[in-house]
């Protein structure tokens, strides 16, 4: 076990969906040559096949007692998309082409189904789900590796793949129920989020959180009973796993969604008992505890729409937008 | 300016010691900590050499604080600045702001897409063959058109619009309306022209845009989200609705479809698209037959207590029991003294010299108690008449928006529209947070009015966290103190509706589409206005020439490819300067390019935040381009160096009716000051310096800095010393009287078009269709595009479709054998265009939804969505009057909106080219 553990919460009802973490990560890790299906960070719309496509059903992960590894399928590189460059100077300077268009088709890219909403309207329902790598207690990657090139920092608890110990032979991505291991086919060797620790080791926050206008990623140590992850992890208990079944002990965890109320056969709001998104879907990503984590996010909204106060809205608010980060903060220009 | 802060000196002093905060001693020896060089490669990817303060100068109100990262000679990356402050107690802090957009700076700047070098057309318009010349002849070149268009035709006959790639640029933007005051061409104001001006606000207010700050959101305890998706189009503020929704605020989202906002708020509410004045007004029927209004407010703030003739309708005058009265005085009955009472503080009068007693104008009723309900027989010098209040017409009126009514015509439940009536009117502050969609609608004047009602009787209107919100704009006297220096205003500009109308045919197209009769009723009014002198005649010139400066018209203009061919029929030159191609440019005859956002120095000034974000040159102007500003310096010195060289020393114009002589020869001295303002960064700074409510400071500071806090602005609506406009609480809280006939917020308007049209009150009207077509395509704001800058971005498409599409609610969808991903060609009675079938759920049944922005350039046939647009005749006739009042031709506060929804369609799975 690490001394500590580097951890992220993300409130999915402050996620709009909006890509700027995406954009963020994808200039400052995954740009050059062999990177551009790679998204270390991606959002997707759920319930959804998600980037890369299909990925929860591509196994992977511990069985249930924790002794091995499940079988997990490679993920395709075709189910990523890539960003493909447009054919600017054919049409517009060379006069041989009338229409913009990718120099060739893209396939079902990492956001096919932006805002896709499943079930029937006016009841339907989706949301915005954020994904990096997890950073796990147990990562599946780390334990399939047959070159030990992966490892798990002992400062942070940060997973890494060692690119001059890679040697590609993939069976992390194999292993990673999140496929969140890419394989690079330019240079042969697997990469994925890093959590940013170059500037972590700054006290800069990752950059999918410093740069989220949104103000919905907490990061800080796990294990910090002062930060604002223990607070919602482990006392309010409202920060969830993905996957908790996955059996890597996952360390991003979520704020499940709260979404409008549905309809009634007349139109009229249907009371939370029976949410627009099925309790059902919710307890397949985040497990039984869903249940309990909506229940105290409903009671203590109910508290501020009273009046009154709550320490856990106020900590979701987050006035000071540098309180998301537990970490020294130092200006970085 | 760069600051110094390296990111390899800054390592060496403080990595260790942050290192050492936070992780502690960590063992040495500890194998799991060896060495590993590949973790020093990654440290070292995190490495820059310089830093430079900016942002972008498009037409994106985030205007967000960037610091610019320089590697090698080349923008490397940027990142959020986020050192925001607070704006009202209680309130969240700004930080970071930003979006997926600007992120994508450093990338489109250095994209495939850009102009490099002055360009002249070789081949056909629209070719894209081109021929590479220098500034010096290109400009030449345009200049001598510009003289003989301006000598054969006068300066009426050019147009030099600025598009979204510039607007928001403040020296820009100062620079192009300076050039045009010298030299009088013809500005289209594109505001009203793309149907943003929200004309019912102005109806009512007096002025067009309401609004506070963004925090002012989290002030509000009820906020209607209306017509409106700031989850995708506000991105950098859009937080606050959430961290409010946090805060025991209840966010109602109010959309046909289930957009990213509703997503995320409290409550969704689905109205019909286009029914939206309806359900405003259930709300009102609501708040009125419960008593849920603010008498008091009510009775000082509006013209409810009004008296108003029962036999015509009009209002109750000075001049109907005076002779010689005033046709500006007005009356109430007075409860407290049982009695007529004159109102105190009436009258509009727009460019009269400072009142001298002004002081004495108040709202303020002291003793007296305006009666909002009852009927009266007053005297009259023609006899008795009976008189009853505004209050009393809008209780009638209402009586056609009970809950029930509404609801057949929105199709969202009676208890639903009472429930959000009820939260609204007696939860704490209500906030309706609207932009500009609804403008759209050429009924959208009454949807604002409605809104206004619903805010006034409820007396949430100049309320912190309360009111309708559009945006808030900065006070103009910096601009314009340069703008008119020395010269005064002779600034010609049109309205792009009625531009359009008289241009290319509106009434043939309104006959077309929407039926003789309908088309004539347009006409008649129009005519009528142009007889009265209400409106210009933009027939009387021809036009020849246009300059469009960061202006992509051919991507959003109604009617889409119909307004190209027309455009270009008439236009001898057109010139295009543009950091980017778009489909504008490649039509034009010659293509100009500017610099990018982080190669030129400016400031922009949006009240979102209380904020100015500087834009500064972090590297050098790829190519030849030059900034904006450089541009028009250039352009009019070589106009003035050939006037000189042709003989033509001044140009004779009428401008406002007046004949006046044009300084062609001096144009240069003129636009430079004598030679004061050579640079752009010394315009920012005159512009700075004349600016009220901004402190004074030189430009080098404000770059070492990027953002500058405007004075006053504590409070989330900004105070009178601000930078910004002051005009709701002027009256609200310091109770001078509203712009407008009445003095109040004026929901009656006696206007005879008014009266005739039935939109004396605001009143519901069903958005027009074109026979035969059932389906409504809704439009916004896209999410990954600010206008059509990004819509080409790579990474932004691979994470779209890679192509335009269109969301399609599933039943309609399988109705005509269309899966998603299927290419279908959406088109009515006007025209067609082909994009991809995005199917949702979210998706209202006989609704389709399409983001904005992607240029025309994308699709078959270069035909965008525009091209079943066949609303770009429709003039609306309550907005073609003048001589009342507040409701007179003026740009930007009061000219007709161009409208973009009123339109149906069908759709089919594409079945190839023909």
């Amino acid at each position: 076990m690490p001394a500590h553990q580097i951890s992220m919460v993300i409130d999915l009802n402050k996620c709009i969906g909006c890509q700027a973490c995406t954009a963020a990560c994808k200039s400052l890790w995954t740009d050059e040559p062999g990177q551009e299906h790679m998204l270390w960070n991606n959002v997707e719309t759920k319930p959804g096949p998600g980037y890369p496509r299909y990925w929860e059903d591509d196994g992977g992960g511990w069985n249930e007692d924790r002794t091995a590894l499940k079988p997990g399928k490679l993920p395709e590189k075709e189910a990523h998309g890539e960003e493909i460059p447009l054919n600017f100077e054919d049409v517009y300077f060379k006069g041989e082409e009338q229409i913009l268009k990718q120099e060739k088709p893209m396939g079902k890219g990492a956001n096919w189904d932006e805002d896709t909403s499943s079930g029937d309207y006016p009841n339907n329902y989706h949301f915005y789900l954020p994904r990096l790598c997890n950073h796990c207690t147990k990562p599946a990657c780390l334990e399939a590796c047959p070159v030990r090139a992966i490892y798990k920092r002992e400062q942070d608890g940060i997973v890494l793949v060692d690119a001059d110990k890679c040697q590609g032979f993939r069976e992390c991505n194999k292993a990673c129920p999140y496929d969140k291991v890419y394989f690079n086919y330019t240079q042969g060797k697997s990469q994925k989020c890093i959590f940013c620790f170059p500037r972590l080791e700054e006290g800069v926050a990752p950059a999918c959180a410093r740069q989220c206008p949104g103000r919905l990623r907490f990061v800080g140590m796990l294990d910090d009973e002062n930060g604002p992850i223990d607070k919602l992890v482990n006392q309010w208990k409202v920060a969830l796993p993905l996957h908790p079944e996955y059996g890597t002990e996952a360390n991003v965890f979520y704020v499940p969604p709260i979404l409008p109320p549905k309809f009634d056969e007349n139109g009229n709001f249907v009371d939370e008992s029976d949410p627009r998104v099925p309790m059902e879907y919710l307890r397949s990503l985040f497990g039984p505890a869903v249940d309990q984590a909506l229940i105290t996010l409903h009671e203590e909204m109910e508290r501020k729409q009273q009046g009154k106060e709550s320490e856990l809205m106020d900590l979701l608010i987050a006035r000071e937008w540098k309180s998301l980060f537990n970490i020294p903060d130092v200006k970085i220009a | 300016m760069t600051l110094t802060t390296s990111r390899r000196s800054f390592i060496g002093s403080s990595g260790a010691f942050a290192l050492s905060l936070k992780y502690g001693a960590v063992a040495a020896d500890s194998h799991e900590n060896a060495y590993r060089r590949w973790e020093d490669i990654m440290r070292n990817k995190w490495t820059w050499d310089r830093v430079v303060r900016g942002s972008r100068g498009l037409n994106c109100t985030g205007h967000c604080a960037f610091n610019i990262y320089v590697k090698n000679g080349i923008v490397w990356r940027e990142e959020q600045q986020g050192e925001y402050g607070h704006q009202g107690e209680d309130t969240p802090d700004f930080g970071p702001r930003g979006c997926q957009k600007g992120l994508r700076q450093h990338k489109y700047m250095y994209g495939k897409q850009r102009v490099l070098y002055p360009m002249r057309r070789t081949g056909e318009r629209g070719e894209g063959k081109w021929e590479r010349i220098s500034w010096d002849a290109a400009l030449t070149e345009v200049a001598d058109k510009f003289l003989d268009v301006a000598v054969e035709d006068g300066p009426e006959a050019i147009t030099y619009a600025m598009g979204t790639a510039m607007i928001l640029k403040r020296a820009a933007f100062a620079g192009l309306f300076r050039f045009a005051n010298i030299t009088g061409c013809t500005v289209p104001e594109t505001f009203a022209g793309v149907g943003d001006l929200p004309v019912g606000a102005n109806m009512t207010l007096g002025f067009p845009l309401p609004g506070d700050s963004m925090p002012a959101v989290f002030k509000s305890k009820t906020c209607l989200i209306w017509a409106c998706n700031p989850a995708a189009t506000r991105i950098p503020d859009a937080h606050f609705f959430w961290e409010a929704r946090y805060n025991g605020t209840e966010v109602i989202c109010i959309s046909p479809d289930f957009n990213p906002t509703a997503v995320r708020s409290s409550k969704w509410v689905n109205p019909k698209p286009g029914s939206d004045a309806a359900l405003a007004l259930g709300m009102v029927h609501t708040i009125v037959a419960e008593d849920l209004i603010e008498w008091d407010y009510v009775r000082e703030q509006t013209d409810m207590p009004f008296l108003v003739r029962t036999s015509d309708q009009k209002f109750l005058r000075e001049s109907d029991l005076v002779e010689g009265g005033r046709e500006d005085g007005f009356y109430f009955w007075d409860e407290a003294g049982d009695q007529l009472q004159a109102v105190p503080a009436t009258g509009f009068s727009p460019f009269a010299p400072p009142d001298p007693n002004a002081e004495e104008k108040s709202l303020l009723l002291g003793a007296l108690k305006p009666a909002v309900t009852g009927s009266w027989t007053v005297d009259t010098k023609d006899g008795p008449i009976e008189v009853t209040t505004v209050f009393e017409f809008v209780r009638r009126e209402m009586e056609n928006y009970t809950p029930e009514k509404v609801s057949a015509i929105t199709g969202v439940s009676a208890d639903v529209i009472r429930y959000v009536a009820r939260k609204f009117a007696t939860n704490g502050p209500g906030m309706i947070y609207a932009g500009y969609r609804a403008n759209k609608w050429l009924h959208g004047d009454l949807v604002l009015r409605s809104w206004l009602l619903m805010s006034a009787l409820t007396g949430n209107t100049g309320r912190e966290g309360g009111g309708l919100q559009t945006t808030q704009l900065p006070r103009a006297e910096g601009i314009f103190s340069y703008v008119f220096a020395g010269l005064g205003p002779r600034l010609r500009i049109a309205a792009i509706s009625l531009w359009d109308y008289a241009k290319n045919d509106g009434r043939g197209n309104n006959e077309r589409i929407y039926g003789r009769e309908f088309a004539d009723h347009i006409d008649k009014h129009y005519e009528q206005a142009k007889q009265n002198g209400w409106v210009p005649d933009h027939a009387a010139k021809p036009w020849r020439m246009a300059l469009m400066a960061g202006h992509n018209p051919a991507s959003w203009r109604a009617s889409g490819e119909a307004w190209r061919e027309s455009a270009l029929s008439q236009v001898e030159m057109m010139v295009t300067m543009t950091p980017d191609m778009s489909a504008t440019a490649l039509h034009s005859d010659m293509v100009l390019p500017v610099a990018h956002h982080y190669e030129l120095q400016d400031i922009t000034m949006e009240g979102r935040t209380p904020y100015l974000q500087v834009i500064d040159e972090a590297v050098p102007p790829l190519g030849e381009s030059l900034p904006d500003w450089k541009i028009q310096r250039d352009l009019i010195k070589k106009i003035s160096e050939r006037a000189k060289a042709r003989g033509i020393t001044t140009i004779s114009d009428n401008i406002f009716g007046q004949p006046m002589e044009r300084d062609y020869a001096n144009a240069y001295n003129d636009f430079t000051l004598n030679g004061k303002v050579s640079e752009p960064h010394q315009l920012v700074e005159w512009i700075i310096s004349n600016q009220p409510g901004v402190p004074n400071i030189s430009w080098d500071e404000f770059a070492s800095i990027g953002i500058l806090r405007v004075e006053d602005s504590d409070d989330v609506q900004f105070g009178k010393n601000s930078a910004f406009n002051y005009e709701t609480l002027h009256s609200t809280r310091d109770k001078h009287p509203w712009k407008t006939l009445t003095g109040r917020q004026q929901f009656y308007i006696d206007q005879d078009t008014f009266l005739a049209e039935g939109e004396a009150l605001p009143v519901h009207k069903e958005p027009l269709k074109n026979q035969g077509f059932d389906l409504r395509l809704t439009m916004g704001h896209a999410r990954h595009g600010i206008h059509s800058w990004t819509r080409d971005d790579s990474l932004l498409l691979s994470l779209q479709r890679g192509e335009p599409d269109v969301y399609v609610n599933p039943d309609d969808a399988a109705n005509r054998d269309v899966e998603d991903g299927d290419m279908i060609r959406v088109h009515n009675d006007f025209g067609d265009f082909v994009a991809m079938a995005h199917v949702s759920a979210g998706m209202q049944p006989k609704q389709m939804f399409m983001y904005h922005g992607w240029d025309p350039m994308m699709f078959r046939n270069k035909r965008n969505f525009s091209s079943v647009i066949s609303t770009q005749g429709l003039l609306k006739p309550v907005q073609l009057v003048g001589d009342y009042g507040h409701l007179r031709h003026q740009t930007p506060d009061f000219v007709p909106n161009q409208t973009y929804h009123d339109c149906t369609v069908e759709f089919e799975k594409f079945a190839g080219d023909a």
